[in-house]
């Protein structure tokens, strides 16, 4: 097997063409309007902003700051623009049951108007109302009435009078009522006179007075009749009065609003009510009541009157509160009291027609509010009631609004995680969501992105409000955003950081006053990004180049290797070298993961070390026994070992402990190994490099070092320009392996070896060497056996 | 009108103040209205409870029977029992009075009489005495006419008459004096009505019904009386209409009280009693 050619600097590095880019500065690019690279999204946007049928609301899927928001809430304003504003929402009073307010719709724009009717309605009842009462058609009506009214009252009184007086009896009143007595000349006769009369008289006397006494009780209790029956002509003759005065104003809006059976239908109950109020309406000094007046106002709940469009809303809070509305309170004297004027509406109410863009885990974070969002999606009806109600906290009577229909298309924005949590543990959840807007995470780089990237970070710069830039410090954004990707055939798509970088640019750009952003200052945003979250990593270092942490960088020792590993803290990652030992000794063909058995390592490095187990046993002992008991560990690592991007170094290393022959400690190796020995991907060779090269950099003169990685991995290397320089110079190679024994070759300088037919390996090579030692391993053991179990024998003979 | 010199001194002041008391709640209310204008006048304050004969005489037929005013219910009546409850009602007055005047620090008797309630009280009251009552009985009703023993004492008392009824707080602030341009005593009235205007800081309005329109002369009679005394008035020459118009003008004018003098034509029209039906408010007539 011949050892494979070294990187050259251009396959470790994806320059961007200058001559791709066909201007000076960004100033000359248009705006994209929509992002570059997201057919997936847009066309799910598209999909399910139109789609009309029930549950098709929209869960845009994507990594926290990739533009989730701003790209729905763009495209949804384009979207929404051509479609027709819907309602205006209003609630009004329910004179049927006032604890239920009514709902109405009106057209777009109709609800400030319908409002301003009602006040001036209330305004010209406050006035015209009580003239009416006190006009002088009125007022002789009811003279009238309350005349004729009394007259009867009074006129059966008045004729028992009359008839007592004929008889020469008096009717007297008393304290508490009246009595009848005989009297002469106008004065009651002494009893004892009167017991003088003859018997004939009294017996006449005292039949009328019987008779007398008779009618009067009669009469008088038909006296409440009376008063019953004048309050009512009274009410009636109000109702006639008010039903005139209102004839007019009332008649005018009813023909305004006829085109809205709804609302003439309320403006009759209106009249109702004011009529069957009337008499509170009498008293013209302090007008009606102000309780009473405010039943005729409008509660304008969702007004489109400036409304373009469908609306598009984001509910920055989304709770259960902001999201369905709520009633006010109002506190009067230390009680807390509300009416329908204090019902406001939620984002729903103003969505309603239109879009709502939620952020998935703010809303999952509020109380009640994910539940009430499905209810509402559910049930296709907006119902305000307040958490306490819905938990049964409280038991007070409140308003319970009539729910306003709802027809909402609701977008969700959220990381992928909680997009596969929701649709795995809440059975509703794809129901409601059934169209998934995936975001791309990165962009294919070909010759056609160029331009339609570099009009990308042109509007991104406008965005940012920064200075335009060079056509080199877009190329190196581009180089950039490869690097961001991880792979030289991608570009990232990743807005916030993008945007970020650009902001910083453009801050070192003004801090040198500059006027247009050029190569420099990127790289300088880059750089100090770098530096700033360099602080563990330059501990990292400094431990290493202090001897602390262990790592060779120069000559050969057997049964020890470079190997690479990646760590992320927070929004950075950077690599470094960790030293792998290998311990090998006769046994029974295991190979004992020091990592695992500490319970550091996880189950991938597990399966991987695994794998080499089976590798060793297949390639070198055929059919035999592996008589090996091998060690493996990572040294001076406490944090645990997860991945198996350390297959191809324990493998190395592991037969260097094995055949006893040393590694080169200047290189370091990452890559994954199957079960054949053939080299696969890993992650974070840029990093792993260049965290190595700075190991190999700090410790003195670079001369011949190197990595050994992935031939697969190598489109994905986008180095840094010290790393590239060093190579440049001959002090740094790169080697693509695609074989476990071109990564032997390489590390140990010595031939890995075929073996021929059967099985056996040429006379000198690597390979041999591990074979014989094997070899010697089985026999050691099978000497060991032997003594055992002839130990064994002696003792059970001499028993 | 006339230019004639007063006969009487015109401050009234020099009276006492009769208020006749029966234990009903339009008596007591009018007894806190004589107190108020006692409190005023500085005046003393007697208070008249007529036990009414007839009423005495009728309880003592073996035969007699209380008809309830409200509730029709016929039930017995005898001189005891109607005894007892007049000599409870003159208590009750007694308190009301003691109550009412000796709080503001009055000096105040009580009358207790037997009799007919006109007669006692002509027999009582002077021409300087200012007579207060409040509508009794069933003609308290709202709406109903005037009682026989208002009308007697309207007509007959020598001095000044003042039927009180039960006030509504409306904003009805104004004093108004309804005068006839031909009648004797409108000095002495349109006196009683500015010192009405005066003691409650209400303004003032002056009804003149004449059958001449405008009457210049009696308007410029009133002026002279009002600068005067350095009052100010609203001044309505009203042609001599019908009770029910008298009444919507009275309303009009946001009319709290009415002054008016026993010569008024009002009284000769038998319009009185429509007068009354019309307005409840409180009605000042004077001698």
């Amino acid at each position: 097997m011949t050892v494979p050619a070294p990187l050259d600097i251009d396959q470790v590095y994806h320059r961007c063409p200058l001559e791709k880019l066909e201007f000076e500065t960004t100033e000359a690019l248009e705006n994209l309007e929509l992002p570059c690279g997201q057919e997936r999204v847009l066309r799910a946007l598209e999909f399910g902003a139109s789609m009309q049928a029930d549950g098709f609301n929209l869960f845009v899927l994507g990594p926290s700051g990739a533009g989730k928001h701003e790209l729905v809430e763009r495209f949804l304003g384009k979207h929404a623009s051509d479609q027709a504003v819907p309602s205006d929402w209003c609630h009004v009073y329910n004179f049927e049951n006032a604890d239920r307010p009514r709902a109405l719709a009106l057209p777009a724009g109709q609800g400030r108007e319908f409002r301003k009717d009602m006040n001036g309605l209330a305004d010209e009842l406050r006035t015209a109302i009580p003239a009416t009462f006190e006009s002088e058609e009125y007022q002789s009506r009811l003279q009238e009435l309350q005349e004729e009214m009394a007259k009867r009252q009074h006129q059966g009184l008045f004729d028992i009078q009359e008839e007592a007086n004929q008889n020469n009896i008096a009717m007297i009143t008393t304290p508490a009522g009246f009595t009848f007595a005989p009297m002469r000349n106008g004065e009651v006769i002494d009893p004892e006179e009167y017991k003088k009369f003859s018997d004939e008289e009294k017996e006449l006397v005292e039949s009328k007075v019987e008779e007398l006494q008779k009618k009067l009780q009669q009469t008088i209790q038909q006296i409440p009749r009376l008063r019953k029956e004048v309050r009512e002509r009274v009410h009636a003759l109000n109702e006639e009065m008010v039903q005139l005065t209102l004839g007019g104003p009332m008649g005018e809006l009813r023909q305004k609003w006829s085109h809205l059976p709804e609302v003439v239908d309320y403006l009759d109950q209106v009249r109702e009510d004011v009529v069957e109020h009337a008499e509170v309406f009498q008293d013209s000094e302090n007008g009606p009541p102000v309780g009473l007046l405010v039943r005729y106002r409008v509660n304008l709940l969702v007004d489109n009157a400036e409304t373009e469009g469908a609306p598009v809303i984001y509910e920055d809070l989304p709770n259960h509160q902001h999201l369905t509305g709520q009633i006010e309170h109002r506190a009067r004297q230390g009680t807390l009291y509300t009416d329908f004027t204090l019902i406001k509406g939620g984002s729903m109410h103003r969505a309603n027609g239109g879009y709502l863009i939620l952020d998935a885990r703010r809303i999952l974070t509020q109380p009640m509010a994910w539940e009430s969002l499905k209810r509402i999606l559910f049930s296709g009806e907006i119902r305000i009631e307040s958490l306490e109600r819905l938990y049964g906290l409280v038991s007070t009577v409140s308003l319970q609004p009539e729910p306003i229909p709802v027809s909402v298309k609701v977008i969700l924005l959220g990381d992928r995680t909680l997009y596969y949590l929701l649709s795995h543990y809440d059975p509703d959840f794809l129901d409601l969501f059934k169209v998934e807007a995936d975001f791309e995470d990165d962009l294919d780089r070909d010759d056609a992105c160029y331009s339609l990237y570099a009009r990308m970070i042109a509007t991104m710069s406008r965005a940012v409000k920064a200075r335009p830039l060079t056509r080199d410090a877009v190329a190196r954004l581009i180089e950039h955003a490869s690097r961001l990707a991880s792979d030289q055939k991608k570009l990232t798509a990743h807005d916030r950081v993008l945007k970020d970088l650009l902001t910083e640019a453009d801050h070192w750009a003004g801090q040198k006053a500059a006027t247009l952003i050029d190569a420099t200052h990127v790289q300088q945003a880059i750089d100090e990004r770098e530096y700033r979250a360099s602080r563990v990593r330059d501990r990292s270092m400094e431990q290493i180049s202090r001897g602390v942490v262990k790592i060779a960088t120069r000559g050969e020792t057997v049964g020890q290797v470079n190997g690479l590993s990646v760590l992320r803290l927070g929004a950075s990652m950077f690599g470094q070298p960790t030293r792998i030992t290998a311990t090998a000794r006769p046994g029974k063909g295991q190979v004992v993961d020091i990592e695992r058995e500490a319970k550091l390592g996880g189950p991938i490095h597990s399966k991987a070390v695994m794998i080499l187990s089976r590798f060793l046993a297949s390639r070198y002992a055929g059919d035999g026994d592996l008589s090996l008991s091998a060690s493996l560990a990572f040294e001076q690592s406490y944090g645990g070992v997860e991945g198996d991007s350390a297959s191809i170094a324990e493998t190395c290393v592991l037969l260097s402990a094995i055949a006893d022959v040393p590694l080169k400690q200047a290189f370091a190796v990452t890559g994954s190994m199957n079960q054949h020995g053939e080299v696969q991907a890993v992650g974070g060779v840029n990093e792993k490099i260049e965290g190595f090269f700075s190991v190999c950099q700090n410790a003195g003169e670079l001369d011949s070092h190197g990595v050994l990685l992935p031939a697969s991995n190598v489109e994905h290397l986008m180095l840094k320009q010290e790393v590239r320089d060093a190579m440049a110079e001959g002090h740094f190679t790169i080697y693509p392996i695609s074989d476990i024994s071109e990564a032997i070759e390489l590390l140990t300088g010595m031939e890995a070896g075929v073996p021929d037919e059967e099985g056996r390996y040429p006379e000198g090579s690597f390979n041999s060497k591990v074979q014989a030692r094997l070899k010697a391993f089985a026999e050691a053991s099978r000497k060991s056996d032997d003594d055992k179990a002839n130990g064994e024998g002696g003792k059970t003979s001499d028993d | 009108m006339t230019d004639q010199p007063e006969s009487r001194p015109l401050n009234p002041s020099s009276g006492r103040v009769l208020v006749l008391l029966d234990g009903s709640r339009l008596s007591l209310l009018a007894l806190e209205a004589a107190a108020e204008i006692a409190a005023v006048r500085g005046a003393e304050v007697l208070g008249v409870f007529v036990e009414e004969v007839d009423v005495l005489r009728s309880a003592g037929y073996g035969f007699a029977r209380e008809v309830g005013a409200s509730s029709g219910a016929t039930r017995p009546l005898d001189s005891a029992m109607m005894e007892m409850r007049l000599r409870g009602l003159a208590d009750q007055a007694r308190r009301s009075l003691e109550q009412a005047v000796g709080g503001r620090g009055l000096r105040q008797a009580l009358k207790l009489c037997r009799g007919s309630v006109i007669h006692e009280v002509l027999g009582l009251a002077t021409p300087d005495d200012l007579v207060v009552m409040g509508r009794a009985g069933w003609s308290a009703m709202p709406g109903s006419r005037l009682g026989s023993t208002a009308r007697g004492l309207i007509r007959k008392a020598p001095g000044d008459v003042l039927l009180w009824t039960d006030l509504k707080p409306r904003q009805r602030n104004r004093v108004v004096v309804l005068l006839n341009d031909d009648q004797l005593e409108n000095h002495r009235t349109l006196s009683a009505a500015m010192e009405l205007a005066r003691r409650h800081r209400q303004p003032l309005t002056v009804l003149v019904r004449s059958e001449r329109a405008g009457n210049p002369d009696a308007v410029r009679a009133i002026e002279q009386q009002l600068a005067a005394h350095d009052a100010s008035a609203r001044i309505r020459v009203i042609p001599r209409a019908s009770a029910l118009q008298i009444a919507r003008l009275l309303r009009e004018e946001s009319a709290g009280q009415l002054v008016l003098s026993r010569q008024c034509s009002v009284f000769d029209e038998h319009d009185m009693d429509r007068l009354v039906v019309e307005l409840n408010l409180p009605i000042t007539v004077t001698s």
